[in-house]
């Protein structure tokens, strides 16, 4: 594990001759750019809205663009939910909407009045911890806690969609929430826990 | 701010990590979650080549968007005083020099970063601020640049590799492996807040609080108490936190203009090319061995990719000379520079690529010797001694892991052919490989605060990144006193604490194991200090001499008449809180032994012939790290590690576009890592036996070891199913295919 | 995402009335929102139209209608697809994460934009992104991209797993315009190839939205099967993807449909492969025939010749898996 630091010019430059002959520049980039210059800057939007987020009612003012994720995390200090790509693309910011399952970075805050939203911040009652909740905690459902509330709340939606028959089928169920410490045996754990019960 | 400061404490809940409430219900707080009076948000702009000189920013679109308060680029940005100068730059040591060149190493390099009043506001404005560049020559491709770099030796001969000539049986071979991307699922993030000219506060994602606040003290040319690094929670690191990036620095520059609290939380694209990386490999591999299968030498040649602006060494020869008896051993080795950002260490650093190659080619040579994998390590197997520095290993059990592995996948069962094992379109194999990891121990500083209810506060600034640091604390500090797990809460993530090193390198537990056993012993005499005056039995007695309970403190060698109550010492001797501190470190063992954590890994596969498809049936990792202090946790990183293993075995690869100069595909669609279908339920096992020598909770590192193999272990086996060597990661369906 | 005007139609004229060159309609957003965030999408007004489509699933006298709001999760579930059009769920189910079934629509399942990565990265030329800036993936990193049917302007590949569905069942889509009028379009006539405007994925009428999806009967609810071959186990797109259904009597085969994803701009049907597998005997030998058949004029890229025996395969294993049921 050894690093070094190297930051003289010359460095730069002799690298960058040794490799002279591979040189290319794309004319898309330029052009794209061109684009850029003479634009007028639109002004933002904004909505009043009404959202009902864990039973509670918030009257709020929301840019057109805030998503459901953002709205969250940056206004309403939930941070239970998590931002781990904000395209779809791993699930920690899953959230249900009206009882379902749903990614909250790709929902805009828009959309929302007149749905249910709960979040993690919803799930236990009161000072007593959701089943689920516990079971990831018994099971060590979770590593750095990041990707967490995002699974237990795939997770209570994958058992009340009845799709706990196998561990394939909670593997399969459970494949839209990523999870980088790979804490999937206790993720499965958890499920197999709450299903039986 | 500790882990127990929620509004649960009134509820028992399930027995698991002293942080699990605080996880399971979204509580506990991350870089970037921290409420923070007057913040605003900073959104970086990358540059769009890969090399060249920026001629012109075009900031003024940007500056039009309602809401921005500032824009930073090389043109305009507050002062660093640790990069006044090209001098002071080269020794800050910092890596990319963030908006103090005009110049251009890699696409996405930040050029610019906007701030404004709202996420979204920002975000936008970012996406108008474009420049204009002078472009040079550039590339991004580590094989077609590999050949014009030379290797040079990597540490000592040992013997002379002339001698693999007379072997009776040689492998050699070449093995590429794509650059992977540590990709915690918390995207990088800082919130910077000045409280005064020259005070920062930072809530920060990293791996070790104090390294970032040395970095920035040094920069910033202000003392390093000045600057509070706060990381109580951290989503992952796998690496990407050792070091300070340039995007914590941006923020801090971003705060000093705007004069307020800025937020940057980097965009998964983002996280491609600003944190580091586990650089492409190339290697080459010769192996010998004679007539019965005792190893007569190993050549081992490696290349790993680097940055144009740092020369990154991954270290990929190092486990050469570790895990087995080569009386002749040659290494060598070289980077290649490339305009990408810089690489650095990601789980298994070095050892994990070069063990891949290693165990590879010990496999295939097991079939030219026609001699059971198994039986052809345990033959060549350094278990004596560290075949490196001949000193004794301390403890090395990986004779066992095999054994035990071997037992628990039912190894008896592969076949010795290869393609023997067919299920109709699927073919069936198995394989294993073992891993090993140096392990190391560094300083560290932990303290605790008793109360007068016997109830005590452990405290370090030591990360905990999910390895489980928390509840090994409480663990050893239940062992060590005696008091209930209830009544000992867990601090940490945070430098106002006792300082401790970077939580990487599977060092952390191994370092802060023994600064809490220090911390014990300082406690317990502290405590028989006041109880002397009770009682002179209690003076002058030595730590192991002394009992601690959730009640009070007696004495081992006399009789319960001793006991003192918390209360009465706290009441007597009129006790507030009660404060030590201690540290604790390596010392003269490391000069009689050698210390390493090991693992073997089993794998059982199923390919199929028509698609390429593999699925990973069974996965078997069963590992030497010493006295396991927290099962549970222990178990989840070996199981976390062999997930990260089929990742690089099947999935993990960045790629990259040489005419452009660009990555492609970073993101997750573009970037796979296993999701919960693609790995089995891992079986984990451990030997479970202390170490005497390394600590004093006889514990060594696993984190490392969990990786260290199991790509290997994967690629072996898909051999033993199909017959097809494939030596290049990824071993995505297509190559397969075509292998 | 650039800033914009935002409205909710709760009906399907309401919000065709508000229909222009600057407008775009959200329902599920799964890959709107996606491409608005990335400055591929950037309307100056959207249209919030959950309320405006249709979103049950009815039986018709010809077959079934699925209504365009019909999310993808209930499509899925739905007793009557079980029953009847079962391919539609194997397929839907193949494809990315209950999350996202959840939210995704029917209609936007069609409308949803390739997945080369160089659409998505804003800094790269792309054919599709910016009409004539040329492709990136042509000479650069195309191992997901497309064996037949594209163009030199284009090879992106069309991303959906339900379409391949609806194209092998000889679907249609339903659209209604500004003016109320209604017309029936040929699934496979739905999507476009690249050709030298591949800028334009499909053919639905400037000043139209997509109102429902219409199967009629067919006798394929026995024997079909999806089979997707990617890099990883679940949620990713597809390398290759194989709908494949047969009509069998005993073990005849009275009609086959055979349709592919991750091959070309639109939902690939093999019809030369469908029509040799008609009045053949369904076995080993018959399947990779036509697999054989299907393959044989494919012209890959420089980074995925591995298509064309995969997709071999792929074909292979679901006709065979047909057989299984």
């Amino acid at each position: 594990m050894k690093q070094e630091y190297n930051f003289s010019r010359r460095f730069f430059l002799k690298t960058s001759s040794a490799l002279g002959a591979l040189a290319f520049i794309p004319k898309g980039v330029k052009a794209f750019y061109e684009e850029v210059k003479n634009f007028i800057v639109p002004k933002k939007e904004q909505l009043p809205l009404t959202v009902s987020i864990n039973k509670k009612s918030y009257a709020i003012k929301a840019d057109t663009r805030t998503t459901l994720l953002d709205l969250l995390r940056e206004d309403l200090n939930l941070t239970g939910a998590k931002k781990g790509c904000d395209h779809g693309q791993c699930g920690a910011c899953t959230v249900h909407i009206d009882g379902e399952r749903a990614l909250s970075c790709l929902t805009l805050a828009a959309m929302v009045p007149g749905k249910e939203v709960t979040t993690i911040e919803g799930l236990a009652n009161g000072d007593k911890l959701h089943p689920m909740q516990e079971a990831f905690i018994e099971c060590d459902g979770f590593q750095c806690g990041y990707c967490t509330p995002g699974q237990i709340m795939s997770a209570v939606a994958c058992v009340k969609e009845g799709h706990t028959k196998s561990v394939a089928e909670i593997k399969e169920f459970m494949s839209g929430n990523l999870c980088r410490c790979g804490a999937y045996n206790g993720i499965v754990e958890s499920i197999q826990k709450v299903a039986a019960k | 701010m500790g882990f127990f400061d929620e509004p649960f404490d009134l509820m028992t809940p399930p027995e698991g990590r002293v942080e699990g409430v605080a996880k399971v219900t979204g509580s506990g707080k991350y870089a970037a979650e921290y409420k923070v009076n007057g913040l605003c948000h900073a959104v970086l702009v990358g540059s769009t080549i890969a090399a060249g000189t920026i001629l012109n920013i075009n900031t003024s679109n940007a500056k039009q968007v309602a809401g921005v308060l500032g824009v930073i680029t090389h043109l305009e940005k507050p002062v660093v005083p640790g990069m006044a100068d090209e001098e002071k730059i080269k020794e800050a040591r910092f890596g990319l020099p963030v908006f103090h060149t005009d110049k251009v190493y890699f696409k996405g390099q930040p050029i610019a970063l906007v701030i404004a009043e709202t996420l979204e506001d920002a975000t936008y404005a970012a996406s108008l601020v474009s420049a204009e560049y002078r472009e040079d020559a550039k590339t991004v491709d580590f094989n077609g640049t590999l050949g014009f770099v030379s290797l040079t030796p990597a540490g000592k001969d040992r013997g002379d590799i002339t001698a693999l000539n007379s072997a009776a049986h040689s492998i050699e071979a070449e093995y590429n492996i794509k650059a992977e991307v540590h990709n915690p699922m918390e995207m990088h993030a800082t919130i910077a807040e000045w409280t005064a000219d020259d005070k920062l506060k930072l809530f920060d994602k990293n791996q070790g609080v104090n390294n970032v606040q040395r970095t920035f003290a040094k920069l910033f040319n202000i003392p390093v108490n000045h600057i509070e690094v706060i990381s109580e929670f951290v989503g992952g690191g796998f690496g990407s936190g050792l070091r300070v990036w340039p995007h914590a620095l941006a923020c801090i520059m971003a705060a000093k203009l705007v004069k307020r609290p800025v937020k940057l939380m980097l965009t998964r694209p983002q996280m491609f090319y600003s944190v580091g990386y586990r650089p492409a490999s190339w290697q080459k591999i010769k192996l010998g061995a004679n007539a019965d299968g005792k190893f007569i030498g190993i050549h081992h040649q490696a290349k790993n990719g680097t940055s144009v602006y740092e020369n990154f060494n991954e270290g990929i020869t190092r486990v050469t000379r570790l895990i087995y008896n080569f009386d002749n051993l040659k290494a060598e080795a070289a980077t290649v520079p490339l305009n990408l950002s810089t690489p650095t260490w990601m789980r298994g650093p070095g050892d994990c690529t070069g063990d891949f190659a290693i165990e590879s080619a010990i496999d295939e040579l097991s079939y030219k010797l026609n001699i059971d994998p198994v039986a052809l390590r345990m033959k060549n197997l350094a278990l004596e001694k560290n075949p490196e520095t001949g000193l004794p290993w301390s403890t090395n059990y990986i004779n066992e892991c095999i054994e035990k592995g071997a037992q628990m996948i039912s190894w008896k069962d592969r076949k010795a052919a290869h393609s023997q094992n067919i299920e109709g379109d699927w073919n069936i194999g198995y394989g294993m490989a073992v891993g090993a990891w140096n392990a190391g121990r560094g300083n560290a500083s932990a303290g605790i605060q008793m109360q007068k209810d016997g109830s005590i506060t452990v405290q370090t600034a030591m990360t905990d990144i999910g390895t489980g640091t928390g509840i090994s604390m409480q663990n050893i500090a239940h062992e060590t006193t005696g008091i209930s797990k209830s009544k000992i809460k867990i601090e940490l993530g945070n430098s106002n604490l006792p300082p401790a090193p970077s939580q990487g390198g599977s060092n952390g537990l191994s370092s802060i194991g023994g600064a809490v056993v220090a911390a014990v012993n300082a406690l317990k005499l502290k405590l028989a200090e006041h109880a002397a005056l009770q009682n002179e039995a209690y003076k002058n007695v030595a730590a192991a001499d002394i009992l601690l309970s959730d009640k009070g403190i007696s004495l081992k060698t006399a009789n319960s008449q001793f006991f003192i109550s918390y209360a009465s010492l706290w009441e007597k001797n009129k006790l507030g809180i009660l404060e030590v501190e201690a540290s604790s470190g390596p010392g003269a063992e490391r000069q009689k032994y050698a210390f390493c954590s090991s693992a073997a890994h089993f794998c059982k596969v199923r390919v199929n012939r028509k698609t390429g498809k593999v699925k990973i049936e069974r996965l078997v990792t069963v590992s030497d790290g010493g006295k396991i202090i927290s099962e549970k946790a222990a178990a989840n990183q070996m199981s976390g590690a062999a997930v990260g293993g089929i990742g690089m075995a099947l999935m993990e690869e960045q790629a990259t576009d040489e005419r452009l100069g660009t990555l492609v595909g970073n993101d997750f669609a573009g970037y796979h890592f296993p999701v919960n279908a693609d790995a089995p339920i891992i079986e984990v096992a451990f030997i479970n036996k202390p170490d005497p020598n390394i600590n004093p909770q006889g514990s060594k590192g696993l984190g490392e070891v969990g990786i260290i193999g199991t790509a290997a272990a994967i690629a072996n086996a898909i051999y033993n199913a199909t017959g097809k060597r494939l030596r290049d990661l990824p071993i995505t369906p297509d190559k397969v295919l075509l292998g | 995402m650039r800033p914009f005007l935002f409205s909710k139609s709760s009906a399907i004229n309401q919000a065709l009335a508000k229909k222009n060159g600057t407008t775009q309609y959200i329902a599920g957003g799964t890959n709107l929102v996606d491409l608005m965030k990335k400055h591929i999408a950037e309307p100056e007004s959207l249209v919030d139209i959950t309320s405006a489509l249709p979103a049950k699933i009815e039986v018709t006298a010809k077959g079934i209608q699925i209504g365009a709001m019909v999310r993808n999760t209930p499509l899925a579930n739905d007793a009557i697809i079980l029953a009847k059009y079962p391919l539609i769920a194997k397929a839907v189910l193949a494809g990315a994460s209950p999350q996202i079934r959840n939210m995704a629509s029917t209609g936007g399942n069609l409308l949803q934009r390739t997945r080369c990565p160089y659409f998505y990265d804003v800094t790269t030329p792309c054919n599709k992104r910016k009409a004539g800036s040329g492709c990136s993936a042509i000479p650069g990193e195309n191992r997901m991209s497309a064996i037949v049917g594209y163009s030199d302007q284009c090879i992106a590949v069309h991303p959906s797993d339900l379409c391949v569905a609806l194209a092998a069942l000889d679907a249609s889509v339903k659209v209604q315009d500004k003016s109320g009028k209604t017309q029936s379009i040929a699934f496979t006539d739905f999507h476009r190839l690249p050709g030298t405007t591949p800028e334009r994925d499909n053919n639905l009428p400037a000043n139209a939205l997509i109102h429902s999806i219409e199967i009629n009967e067919n006798a394929f609810a026995k024997n079909c099967a999806y089979v997707k071959v990617r890099d990883r186990d679940s949620y990713a797109f597809a390398l290759v993807s194989v709908a494949a259904a047969l009509n069998l009597k005993d073990n005849q085969i009275v009609e086959a449909r055979l349709a592919s994803g991750g091959v070309a701009h639109k939902p690939w049907r093999w019809l030369e492969a469908e029509q040799y597998l008609k009045g053949k005997t369904a076995n080993a030998a018959t399947f990779e025939a036509a697999a054989d058949i299907a393959i044989k004029d494919l012209r890959a890229q420089s980074h995925n010749g591995f298509k064309i025996p995969m997709l071999k395969g792929a074909i292979e294993t679901a006709l065979q898996q047909c057989l299984n049921r």
